[in-house]
């Protein structure tokens, strides 16, 4: 019999493997804000732009969508997440935002520095 | 641009005695050094949590932790972390501890930086909607430790050896709940968690249901062991449907996995939470009237005693939690009590979500050690005022707390000091208030919600609000005498002695703390019929100055017919009697002639 415990790791270990199955580990990951707040700013267009790119062809992409982390008068917030680089937060992204997140950022790795939350 | 790296030195009370300021100099220096300086960020932060280990540093991209290392040894680790890319092993904490998990991703901004992150460790970070997030960052681990290792008794220990207490509003010690409520003997017994969130301007519940649902199901079923209950119960307002829906998926998700149901994760011990929806009735946060909704019946608080954990839901003993206290719990499992009880002052411990808002440049939810003073949360982390007004007043706790001036900003936050101060904590509203504000005004504003929310079950909270807000508004309006004032003030603590429940109890806070600190700007306006900010529209006149031109725009917009004139072209005029104070004449007059007076007869 495996203790609650045991259990429990064998369980990490599995919800790991399907976070990766489902490409955690590609070269960027971007999330999304998608509480009330943030679908109230407009996040719901900005999470369907990515959702598009993603299902157009965009490469080494992992999209996910998060909660809320208080930054209320910037949302609807961003983050891209890359291996050894701190994360780009971007804020008050809007649709046409996104498109250039994904153009600019996501397929050049150019950051756009004047819509960073300092 | 964002920078290559960052680095956060630990800024908090007990670091601060060792020397963060000739820390950072001695970093600048050697970033400078390497020529590093421009591709590196430093922020200094608020307590992060490792005092004994101090001076404590996180370098980011990768959240590697050093500590206990001296002036000498930095040189060192810039050097061979930064430019060589290998960690000086010897000074990093290698802990993977549950708190502060955010820095990874939001260490470097300062509004998050400066925060200390428990109750919403996961918000923001993860998929709310995917349990493997959760688990994936030790989630239901805190359980399974439990489960595993320790007793019922112990873990009531160890929730009372943490000094947490209850995060919504009133500060009860939740140990001595859990432990009152593991000694009643019964066949049945409840765990509730209060999602019922509804001071004006608050959100943090919400936030975190939204963000993090699995730590309220986690802390829940852990409490479920500790006192030997079967059956959880969220109840929810129904204004919250997408907290709802996360709720309600993390449920389901944690049944499919043995989270929650019969023998969890194979130990002797069952468990199953429901939803229940509330319908917005502010009463229903108080712990007796809530119960009451949920058997069926109108939400009305009942006396105590008994208390729930005695009598509670349908008479059984019930222990009933706020969702902030909930989110604490795993922590204190993992991390520990004695971590826990590290963190914040002497009689309160840990951190407090506040909701901040109002005249504030960053508007957000900000989790903070307790002792973190008013002026750090609203400067440092909020960034102060807008526009270069002046700070007037900040409010705390909702319609139940009160406003605090200029004087107390270095307050520190715990449930003393703030009810010392003549305020709340509360669930964490925080309400920044300008020079722009009136204070009557304010006050009025939220007696008006309590007014309206009072269940009317007892006399004085349903009579004694309603007679004070008409006070209010005679006063708003002009037609306040001297007197009025000091009628507010025994009105108020009548009621707050005689209410039944925290609602009526606390309904006057907002009139009392406003007369206390303000009384200047109440004496203003019974005495001399001004309102200094400008808000109270009885109270202000309109006069038309010599730039009119007589163009008569005015006299066209005004609805009163207040405007006389001698004709095309010559100076118009307001007849005071007749204007109504809508402000028409005021925003169509294109030369600047109408000027707004801020007394009620035009000076």
């Amino acid at each position: 019999m495996l203790t609650p415990l045991e259990i429990i790791k064998k369980k990490r270990a599995q919800a790991l493997n399907r976070i990766i199955s489902k490409g955690y580990l590609s070269a960027k990951r971007v999330y999304v804000g998608m509480a009330t707040c943030e679908i109230a700013a407009g996040s719901k267009e900005v999470m369907e732009v990515f959702q598009e790119a993603v299902k157009s062809g965009l490469n080494d992409v992992y999209l996910s969508q998060k909660g809320c982390a208080g930054r209320c008068n910037l949302e609807p917030t961003v983050e891209v997440v890359e291996q050894d680089k701190i994360p780009v937060k971007y804020g008050l992204v809007t649709k046409e935002k996104a498109k250039e997140i994904i153009e600019r950022h996501l397929k050049k790795g150019e950051v756009i520095k004047e819509w960073i939350i300092k | 641009m964002p920078k290559r790296f960052n680095i956060t030195l630990c800024d908090g009370p007990t670091c601060l005695h060792k020397k963060s300021k000739e820390i950072v100099s001695a970093i600048e220096q050697e970033l400078k050094k390497h020529g590093l300086a421009e591709k590196t960020g430093i922020n200094l932060s608020g307590c992060l949590g490792m005092c004994g280990k101090g001076p404590v540093m996180i370098i980011n991209p990768g959240y590697v932790i050093y500590g206990s290392f001296a002036e000498k040894d930095i040189p060192e680790i810039i050097e061979q972390h930064l430019l060589r890319k290998k960690p000086v092993t010897r000074f990093i904490i290698d802990e993977d501890h549950l708190y502060n998990r955010f820095f990874r991703v939001f260490g470097d901004v300062n509004f998050f930086g400066k925060q200390m992150r428990i109750a919403l460790r996961n918000c923001g970070i993860i998929d709310p909607e995917n349990m493997d997030d959760y688990i994936s960052l030790r989630g239901y681990e805190a359980l399974a430790k439990v489960l595993t290792d320790m007793s019922p008794e112990e873990v009531v220990a160890e929730v009372k050896k943490s000094g947490l207490r209850g995060r919504g509003g009133a500060g009860f010690p939740t140990g001595i709940k859990w432990e009152l409520t593991a000694k009643e003997k019964s066949d049945e017994k409840y765990v509730i968690c209060n999602a019922d969130e509804g001071d004006p301007g608050a959100f943090m519940d919400r936030s975190a249901i939204e963000g993090d649902p699995h730590t309220i199901v986690e802390g829940m079923v852990i409490a479920g062991y500790a006192i030997g209950a079967k059956k959880g119960i969220v109840y929810i307002r129904a204004e919250y449907p997408l907290a709802v829906k996360r709720l309600e998926k993390a449920i389901e998700d944690a049944r499919k996995e043995g989270f929650l149901g019969v023998n969890i994760l194979g130990a002797q011990f069952s468990f199953d939470i429901e939803i229940r929806l509330g319908a917005g009735a502010f009463v229903c946060g108080e712990e007796t009237a809530l119960m009451l909704s949920i058997e069926g019946h109108r939400g009305m608080p009942r006396p105590r005693p008994p208390f729930p954990s005695v009598s509670g839901l349908f008479g059984k003993p019930t222990l009933i939690n706020n969702v902030e206290t909930w989110a604490n719990i795993p922590v204190i499992i993992l991390d520990g009590a004695n971590w826990f009880k590290s963190i914040g002052t002497e009689k309160s411990k840990g951190t407090k979500v506040f909701a901040l808002a109002g005249k504030i440049k960053n508007t957000g939810l900000v989790e903070v050690p307790m002792g973190t003073t008013l002026r750090q949360i609203i400067y440092n982390i909020g960034g102060g005022i807008p526009d270069g007004k002046k700070f007037k007043a900040v409010q705390t706790g909702g319609p139940s707390g009160g406003c605090l001036s200029e004087e107390y900003l270095d307050t520190k936050i715990d449930y003393e000091s703030l009810a010392q101060a003549g305020s709340i904590m509360g669930s964490g509203g925080m309400i920044v208030i300008d020079e722009d504000s009136c204070m009557v005004n304010i006050a009025k504003f939220f007696l008006e919600f309590t007014q309206n929310e009072s269940c009317g079950k007892c006399t004085p909270c349903r009579e004694g609000t309603k007679r004070m807000l008409e006070i209010l508004t005679r006063i708003t309006e002009g037609k306040g005498v001297e007197a009025d004032i000091d009628k507010l003030q025994r009105l108020g603590n009548m009621i707050k002695k005689a209410s039944l429940c925290g609602l009526g109890q606390s309904a006057p806070n907002p009139v009392l703390s406003t007369i206390k600190n303000f009384r200047a700007e109440y004496v203003e306006h019974v005495r001399g019929k001004s309102c200094r900010a400008g808000v109270c529209q009885q109270l202000l006149s309109y006069v038309i100055t010599d730039k009119c031109v007589g163009c008569g725009a005015c006299k066209k917009v005004c609805p009163a017919s207040a405007i006389i004139s001698g004709g095309a072209k010559t100076r118009h005029a307001i007849e005071t009697n007749k204007c109504v104070k809508c402000g028409a004449c005021f925003k169509i007059c294109k030369f600047n002639a109408v000027k707004i007076s801020r007394t009620k007869e035009p000076r």
